[in-house]
């Protein structure tokens, strides 16, 4: 695994602006950063990174059978009582589930440990599964990087294959909130590809759902059968339409047991039914007995995004802390695994790199990577390409 | 190869020909049938399929739009003795009641040489959507909408405006109760 520096497309501001990645930039900060990429080895790919996400994800799934019936551990996750019921039923009638994304610190050698699973309302879709792959053609093209240079990437092509085979209701709805650019991107994406497997995707903003007779209507009222939403189910089951959910008949993109799996209490849960398990850190549920943080320990809330509310101590004992909204619910604590450091030289600093995995139903299904100058990684963290070349 | 086929846009890059409905509206041709077997006799035999599926559109769309009332008498009031149907969903107290589908307007029949190749009969984009047709008890000649629309005096061609006769849902939707926590949490996918 190496960072190597690269000419930019000279287009590709552009490219990115003419195919709806109006999210390239944030505040006047590079997001999409094609400055430099990232090479992995075959082997790197396959035995450290693919694999493994594919292990991670059985050993996810075995425990939503575990913990869907089992009230003491709804509890400990935090979830609602009144949907108990919602997401036990959604599990055991097989609801299915799109894609996730498992975040990974992993520099190249030694097993690849799990941060987090991002499995309800994944985003950097598109960068990975379009522009990404478009950034490597046009290379190609242009002589910079090799022709038989490949790409862990195969997310448009298993996406488009899900969407085919789930046997969705149509019309199906996709939603998002009505003024999140980089949120409308991944959804539109989505609505893409499934459009290019033969379905009837309609967009509605989250805010334009309605509901009527205890069913979810769109703005026209007819019944939304089936509905996409990039917004988190946390939210969902709180607010004023969260009784609507109990009630209509709508099939949900992720379903409802989702909420188990997107929930940062999943992590203790896996230590403790796969201890010691290579690709799993220590985790531990915090409470009102647990020590005030160790050096080389992490402290997450049960619910957060894009790094918000995460604290850290390195084994130096130097404390990095991210700030956020979401200090509303509980914590655990996870062992530090340090992101690898990098050099970036036209920067002239280091910077500290992530690896998301994602997943389309249950296969792996490609990469990407998020930059960073601080060990927590964020949404306003930069996206490098990257590719397989030995 | 670690890599999908293919990575296409058809939707998100404006250069390819997907066209939403213009502004000045123009009247659509429809027909208005009381049956499929009507419509079959009137179509040649390349639109019969066409006949059917514009027909199960309409009667797809019938327990969804219809008027619902709380009884049955005051559903007669309206649409006439004998005209009322029990409604599939159910209140707190009983049943809901509904008139009886008297025909239906056949959105695509005429718009079939312009249709998509396998467009589906109730998802034309810038046609009249195939819907079912009611009778009130005041006007018995008049085929009419759910939503009170005139459409014909009798079955055959008729020129409609689209977004006249654009079908929704009989109950009074209430909104806005998703999506409160966004305001105050700056991003929420991640």
């Amino acid at each position: 695994m190496q960072r190597i520096d690269i000419e930019e497309r000279p287009d590709w501001r552009a490219r990115a602006e003419e195919t709806g990645f109006q999210f390239h930039t944030f505040d006047g900060e590079p997001y999409w950063d094609e400055s430099a990429y990232y090479q992995f080895s075959l082997q790197q790919v396959e035995d450290d990174l693919e694999g493994p996400t594919e292990e991670l994800h059985q050993m996810a799934m075995s425990l939503v059978e575990d913990i869907a019936g089992n009230a003491q551990k709804l509890q400990q996750l935090g979830i609602p009582e009144p949907f108990w019921n919602h997401i036990y039923n959604s599990w055991q009638n097989g609801e299915p589930h799109l894609y996730g994304r498992m975040d990974l610190s992993y520099d190249g050698k030694g097993p690849a440990k799990l941060l987090e699973l991002n499995y309800d309302t994944p985003t950097s879709l598109f960068e990975t599964g379009f522009f990404q792959w478009v950034w490597l053609e046009e290379q190609m093209q242009r002589g910079l990087l090799p022709g038989h240079a490949d790409q862990f990437n195969s997310l448009q092509d298993k996406l488009e294959e899900a969407f085919g085979r789930l046997s969705l209701p149509q019309p199906f709805y996709f939603s998002s909130v009505a003024n999140s650019v980089e949120d409308k991107g991944t959804v539109d994406y989505l609505m893409d590809i499934a459009t290019q497997a033969g379905i009837d995707g309609r967009y509605i903003a989250i805010e334009n759902i309605g509901q009527a007779d205890g069913q979810l209507v769109d703005e026209e009222g007819y019944y939304i059968q089936g509905l996409f939403k990039l917004y988190p189910w946390e939210f969902l089951v709180q607010e004023e339409f969260g009784k609507v959910i109990k009630t209509s008949s709508t099939l949900w993109l992720e379903p409802s047991w989702k909420m188990i799996l997107s929930n940062k209490g999943i992590l203790p849960m896996l230590w403790e039914k796969y201890p010691d398990h290579p690709n799993l850190l220590p985790a531990f549920f915090e409470d009102s007995a647990s020590q005030p943080l160790q050096a080389g320990w992490v402290r997450k809330p049960l619910l957060s995004r894009e790094g918000a509310n995460i604290e850290l101590l390195t084994d130096a004992g130097q404390r990095v802390v991210e700030n956020g909204p979401y200090d509303d619910g509980g914590f655990i604590r996870q062992a530090l695994a340090p992101l690898p450091k990098f050099r970036d030289n036209r920067r002239q600093q280091d910077t500290y790199t992530l690896i998301g995995s994602w997943v389309v139903g249950d296969s792996a299904a490609g990469i990407c990577l998020r930059e960073d100058s601080s060990l927590i990684t964020k949404d306003t963290s930069r996206f490098l390409p990257h590719i397989i070349l030995d | 190869m670690k890599r999908s086929r293919k990575a296409a846009l058809i939707l998100m890059a404006p250069a390819l020909p997907f066209m939403l409905a213009g502004c000045g509206e123009e009247a659509s041709q429809a027909v208005v049938f009381t049956s499929a077997e009507e419509c079959s006799s009137f179509a040649t035999v390349a639109a019969a399929d066409q006949c059917l599926a514009d027909f199960k559109a309409a009667q797809a769309l019938h327990p969804q739009v219809a008027p619902k009332y709380a009884n049955k008498a005051e559903c007669e009031v309206d649409f006439g003795a004998g005209q009322c149907e029990t409604a599939p969903e159910q209140h707190a107290s009983g049943s809901f009641f509904m008139p009886l589908m008297m025909g239906y307007l056949a959105g695509q029949m005429l718009n079939r040489q312009g249709a998509a190749p396998g467009a589906a009969a109730n998802t034309a984009r810038n046609g009249v959507q195939s819907q079912p047709l009611y009778k009130s008890a005041d006007d018995r000649s008049t085929f009419r909408t759910a939503t009170n629309t005139p459409v014909a005096r009798q079955t055959g061609p008729a020129a409609v405006r689209p977004s006249q006769v654009q079908p929704r849902a009989s109950a009074i939707a209430q909104r806005g109760g998703f999506g409160a926590q966004a305001a105050s949490r700056q991003t929420v996918g991640g």
